[in-house]
């Protein structure tokens, strides 16, 4: 033990440190006395020998060193093979898979409700889907095939289900459209295309006054995606309508790709619409009332889409020279709005659609 | 003098403090358990039922005295020795 020096005169510091020393032996004292207390009170309290017990538990608790087992003696992975029988389905599954297995097979649980819930709606939109042409624009290639659609699938089912815009556009779909779906469910839903053999000339047309229609190669089946689908050019879309209607085709009523691609495509929206407005002047005279149908779809189904986008100033009222602005066709391109909107006037009572009125109201 | 700094030490609440700072390092070190198992022995020596305080004392305290880590030694000394050193003259 080190005596270590204090800045203090010689026999200061010696009591100095005597005193340190009995302070400290004072403290140590205490120690013990407190511990001796502690004892004896457990002692005569009875539980100061708890923690001993006696030499027949301590066997039976002792720890197990055998290999293949743990140090309690249990053995690791007993429950690995053993198989039980499902009290649903009767199969026999291993243990291991139990939970999960009776989850899906009793249909309860959160994760099975959820697909099936999926399934259910990728079901329904299966059928709905030709109308489907603003939602699913970039997702639904119906041309592939069926392999390459469930991963379709997967996303169509994640979009809104219930926004009032599908019904809405399902809602007057169902007069022209409702005959496609009702008459080909199955070679609809299986082979995710149309064959434009079996179709008659009527839904043909009202096909392609709403869908892209472009004839895929490989499949022979039209593209049911949305006018502007990007996979296809508006010429083939024309080709198409000419190839299967004849040259007297109704309209691409597409103003759209003028709208989207402003800055750069104006010359060819402009051409694009010198096109409409020939085709335009050359349907609605002679037959009225079934171009006017058809004309007015594609105005119809746009608007609800033009309701995104009111500071634009094109619209598709059939003829697309709305807008004016843009184009330098406002002259000959009224004279087909002003029929076309006749023709719009005629059919907006029936529709459900309050705004959109308004829209016209303007530029009429 | 002695009194005086007992009195002081106290008052002071640095006795406490050293009782506490002692008992925590004791207990940390094992000395704790260390004393609780001569106890036993001692007990089981003079039967369960007629151990006595004193018995326990008599037994207990100098072993414990001996049985002090230095290093817990050094360092009560140290505070102790600095407690004086801040609070006298």
């Amino acid at each position: 033990m080190k005596m270590e020096d204090m800045p203090l005169s010689g026999p200061d510091n010696t009591k100095l440190e005597s005193l340190v020393h009995d302070i400290y032996s004072e403290l140590v004292e205490d120690a013990c006395l407190g511990l001796c207390f502690e004892v004896h009170r457990a002692v005569k309290q009875g539980y100061f020998f708890l923690d001993e017990t006696d030499q027949e538990s301590m066997k039976e608790f002792e720890i197990v060193d055998q290999p293949g087992v743990d140090i309690f003696g249990q053995v690791y992975n007993q429950w690995k093979n053993k198989e039980c029988e499902c009290p649903n389905c009767k199969r026999l599954i291993a243990a291991s898979r139990f939970a999960p297995h009776l989850e899906k097979c009793l249909g309860m649980g959160r994760n099975s409700s959820r697909i099936a819930n999926r399934r259910l709606a990728s079901n329904n939109n299966m059928s709905k889907s030709e109308s489907d042409q603003e939602d699913n624009d970039d997702l639904n290639d119906n041309d592939w095939s069926y392999g390459a659609e469930k991963k379709a699938k997967k996303r169509k089912s994640d979009k809104n289900q219930n926004s009032p815009r599908r019904s809405k556009s399902m809602k007057h779909k169902n007069g022209e459209l409702g005959t496609i779906v009702t008459s080909e469910p199955y070679k609809y839903n299986f082979n995710t295309g149309i064959s434009y053999e079996t179709l008659g000339p009527d839904e043909v047309r009202s096909l392609l006054t709403t869908q892209c229609g472009v004839i895929s190669e490989h499949t022979k089946k039209m593209c049911t995606r949305s006018q502007r689908c990007p996979q296809h050019t508006d010429e083939q879309r024309r080709a198409v309508r000419v190839f299967l209607l004849g040259p007297s085709a109704p309209t691409l009523p597409d103003a759209d790709p003028v709208v989207e691609n402003d800055g750069f495509d104006i010359p060819d929206g402009q051409t694009l619409m010198s096109r409409l407005q020939w085709e335009d002047s050359s349907d609605i005279s002679p037959t009225d009332s079934a171009s006017s149908k058809a004309s007015t779809n594609p105005s119809d189904s746009r608007r609800p889409k033009k309701k995104k986008r009111p500071s634009l100033g094109l619209n598709s009222g059939g003829g697309g020279g709305g807008g004016g602005g843009s184009s330098s066709l406002t002259g000959g391109s009224s004279s087909s709005q002003s029929n076309i909107s006749l023709s719009t006037k005629k059919k907006r009572p029936k529709l459900s659609a309050p705004s959109i009125p308004s829209i016209y109201d303007d530029l009429n | 003098m002695k009194a005086a700094v007992n009195q002081k030490l106290t008052e002071m609440g640095e006795r406490d403090r050293l009782k506490e700072l002692l008992r925590a390092k004791l207990t940390e070190c094992g000395w704790k358990d260390q004393m609780k198992a001569h106890c036993k022995e001692v007990i089981k020596q003079k039967g369960l039922e007629h151990v006595t305080v004193e018995d326990l004392v008599v037994e207990i305290t100098p072993k414990g005295r001996a049985l002090v880590p230095d290093s817990v030694k050094k360092e009560l000394l140290h505070r102790i020795r600095a407690f004086l050193a801040q609070h006298t003259k």
